[in-house]
């Protein structure tokens, strides 16, 4: 049961393995708390459309299944949306429509259709957290490599006195803006997932 | 026949739920997404306005990109000009621009609130760079509606947003002219 929450993080991981959800990835992994707030609305959306889809999957008929989920997902996006402009504005200002374009991001309906409507509750719930955390970890990783690179900068929450932005001394004085530019985005993506293959490869032996 | 009557309920039924939730949700975050843009606004019309006291909002009735205005006042108690909240229409519909004037008309300050434009292009607008070539117009000086209008530099730097440049270059020239007619009804 536990390897359906690790699929998630690592060998099935959304952004670098199954290559979903790459629209909002490229465009909010500009900035780390982007980055964090995206991934946090989509572990939210993620966890309530699989839990409603696994509990009503006895009850919607399979011809309107899809338009169901659409309705479900929809929901959670606008409950997510809501909450971001009333309690945390800026956030909500600087994901701007991304927040919205959750509803289509298509870990949420792949992860309905592909795995929460045939299986248990508690193994949706897992599966859930299992892709959204690994869509986190990912997009942080990109934004983190993206923000040093780009901007020389890495912005995280204010606590306190401290403004959340962490400046690293050399780079911020030149930067590589290319880097944070959208290009940027799939420079970093296309080198991570480089990476990554090159792991797994050398891990089998390459006999793939 | 009657699968369809089914199917078609139990899809209703969904709809119907997730209408009341969100319905539950909205009256609970309305009240503080309306304080967020209260104080959003409060906080821009205190950069707009540098040199003065902004008195109550005014509404300017037959002027439907006009959507309320601000008399401002100096520290002699004169009237030192007009913020002034105008809707501008760009690519992504409707703009909300706060802009500040003199009683002449004069374009002393403006900021692009919230609008739809598209980031990287419109959204640039949302820069205080942007608004520098409106500056100090409005009076004597016609407002810039036309991109022949602005010198080679500028008008390169719009290109690929020409629709925000005009939704905004033409609220404002309506602002001017608004300022204009309060001016003399004095």
């Amino acid at each position: 049961m536990i390897k359906e929450f690790t699929k998630g993080i690592f060998k099935e991981n959304p952004i670098f393995i199954i290559l979903l959800g790459l629209c909002p990835t490229l465009a909010v992994s500009n900035q780390v708390v982007n980055a964090l707030g995206m991934g946090a609305g989509v572990i939210f959306v993620l966890l309530g459309s699989n839990i409603f889809v696994s509990l009503l999957k006895d009850f919607i008929p399979e011809k309107v299944r899809i338009p169901s989920y659409i309705v479900i997902i929809a929901s959670f996006v606008t409950i997510v949306d809501l909450f971001m402009q009333a309690y945390l504005p800026s956030l909500s200002k600087s994901l701007g429509v991304f927040v919205k374009l959750i509803v289509v991001n298509c870990i949420i309906l792949g992860r309905a259709e592909a795995f929460a409507n045939k299986n248990t509750l508690a193994n949706s719930i897992l599966d859930a957290l299992g892709m959204g955390i690994g869509f986190t970890l990912a997009i942080a990783l990109i934004a983190v490599i993206r923000e040093v690179l780009g901007a020389g900068t890495i912005t995280i929450f204010p606590i306190g006195s401290f403004d959340g932005v962490i400046t690293l001394p050399g780079l911020s004085a030149a930067p590589a803006r290319v880097i944070g530019l959208s290009a940027g985005a799939l420079f970093v993506m296309g080198y991570l997932k480089g990476l990554f293959n090159w792991m797994s490869m050398k891990k089998t032996g390459g006999d793939k | 026949m009657k699968s369809i009557v089914t199917i078609g309920s139990k899809l209703a039924l969904i709809c119907a739920v997730a209408a009341i939730v969100l319905g539950l949700v909205n009256s609970v975050t309305e009240p503080a997404i309306e304080q967020n843009r209260k104080d959003e606004l409060q906080r821009a019309l205190n950069s707009v306005v540098s040199d003065g006291t902004v008195g109550e909002e005014l509404t300017a009735d037959d002027n439907p990109g006009i959507e309320g205005y601000y008399p401002v006042t100096g520290g002699d108690k004169k009237n030192t000009g007009y913020a002034l909240k105008l809707i501008g229409i760009g690519y992504g519909g409707d703009m909300n621009i706060l802009s500040y004037y003199g009683t002449d008309g004069e374009v002393k300050s403006v900021v692009l609130m919230e609008n739809s434009e598209t980031p990287g292009l419109g959204k640039m607008a949302e820069k205080n760079e942007y608004m520098a070539k409106f500056i100090g117009t409005g009076g004597s000086k016609p407002v810039p509606v036309r991109k022949d209008q602005l010198p080679q530099a500028e008008a390169d730097a719009i290109t690929g947003a020409t629709i925000t440049f005009m939704g905004i270059a033409k609220a404002l020239d309506n602002g001017a002219s608004f300022v204009k007619t309060l001016g003399e009804e004095k």
